[in-house]
Parts: C-alpha cells; structure tokens; sequence
C-alpha cells in the first residue's frame, strides 16, 4: 500500500469518524429525550456505537489490502470446470 | 375508549419519531461504510452554511455568524513529511555541499586577489 493511498484512507477514517459520532450522537438524543426520560447514557451510548463503527470501518479499510480477495466469477468458473 | 387510545397514539408516535430518524440516517449513508460517510461528511460541508443563512432570514436574524473556522488537517499532506524531508534533503546533500565548497574556493580565491 502506498503512503499516498494510506493517507487517503486514514483522512476518509477522520471523516467517517466525525460523521458516525454525530449520527450516534443525534440518535442518542432522539432516543433519550423520546423513550428514556431525558438520561443521560442513550447519548454515551450512541456516541460509543457511532465511534466503534467508524473504528471498525477504518480497520477494515486498512486491512483490506493485506486480505485474500475473491473474484466471484473466477470461483464460479472454477466450480464449474471442477464438477 | 379514548384514555386507552391516547397512550397507543403517544407510543406510536414516539415510535415513529425514532424509526423516522434512524431511516433518515440510515438512508443518507451516514451509518454505512467509510466512504459513504466521508461522502456524506462532504455534502454537509457544502449543504450546511447555505441552510443556515437561509433560516436565518426566514426569521429575520441579522447577525453575522462568525466564520467557520479551517480545520482542515489532511494526512496525506503531512503523512510521513518527516522522513521525506530527511531523505530529499540526504539525496540533495552531495550536490549542495559541492556547490559550497565551489563557492567557498571561490571566495577565498576573491580574497587573495
């Protein structure tokens, strides 16, 4: 992977970071002032939901270079052939 | 019949609130992968200040707002910016250092005219 792409990739974690906590964080919100009479951790709670899938995105984002991909129709020729 | 129907009503409409809201987030790529929440980082950043003015006078508001202050930290810029300082600075050593040393002779050779 090169520095260029894994800039690229660690700007896209900051940003999908940023947007994840504040949906978790607008969820927290509706759910506590709605259903769990304006506590406070429906907010910590979605806050920490939103941040660990942006952490996971990221991870997966970066790991995805390193993993075994695939390629649907080569597998399928592959069966195919193999029967 | 309507005291029982009155909390059914409330329910339903919390329900609906909160339902509506995870659709709309959901909808709008904000729960989705990476890219699709630095796409939808983006689209705010161009949606949001236009939005805000609007709805501004809509209410008559004449305040200016203070200017959104830049944040913009890119790591692709500053990633690594340590080392490939070092090493241009390294691989162009050799020829600077000729080029001083040419000059150095040539101020010494102008001082002993």
């Amino acid at each position: 992977m090169s520095e260029r792409e894994l800039g690229r990739k660690l700007d896209r974690c900051l940003a999908d970071g940023v947007i994840k906590l504040g949906t978790g964080l607008g969820l927290g919100i509706v759910f506590s002032v709605l259903f769990f009479k304006r506590h406070a951790w429906p907010i910590s709670f979605g806050s920490g939901a939103g941040l660990g899938m942006a952490y996971a995105n990221c991870q997966n984002d970066l790991r995805w270079h390193y993993l075994l991909h695939r390629n649907p129709k080569v597998a399928l020729a592959d069966e195919t052939t193999q029967r | 019949m309507a005291t029982k129907l009155l909390p059914v009503v409330k329910l339903a409409t919390k329900v609906g609130i909160a339902g509506g809201a995870v659709y709309v987030a959901y909808d709008s790529g904000l729960l989705g992968g990476s890219e699709q929440g630095s796409e939808a980082l983006q689209k705010a950043r161009a949606a949001v200040p236009p939005a805000i003015e609007e709805w501004m006078k809509y209410f008559g508001l004449q305040t200016q707002l203070p200017t959104i202050p830049n944040v913009e930290f890119s790591p692709v810029q500053a990633w690594n910016s340590g080392v490939r300082w070092t090493i241009s600075r390294l691989s162009e050593a050799p020829t600077k250092a000729s080029e001083m040393t040419t000059q150095g002779f040539q101020f010494v050779k102008d001082l002993l005219k």
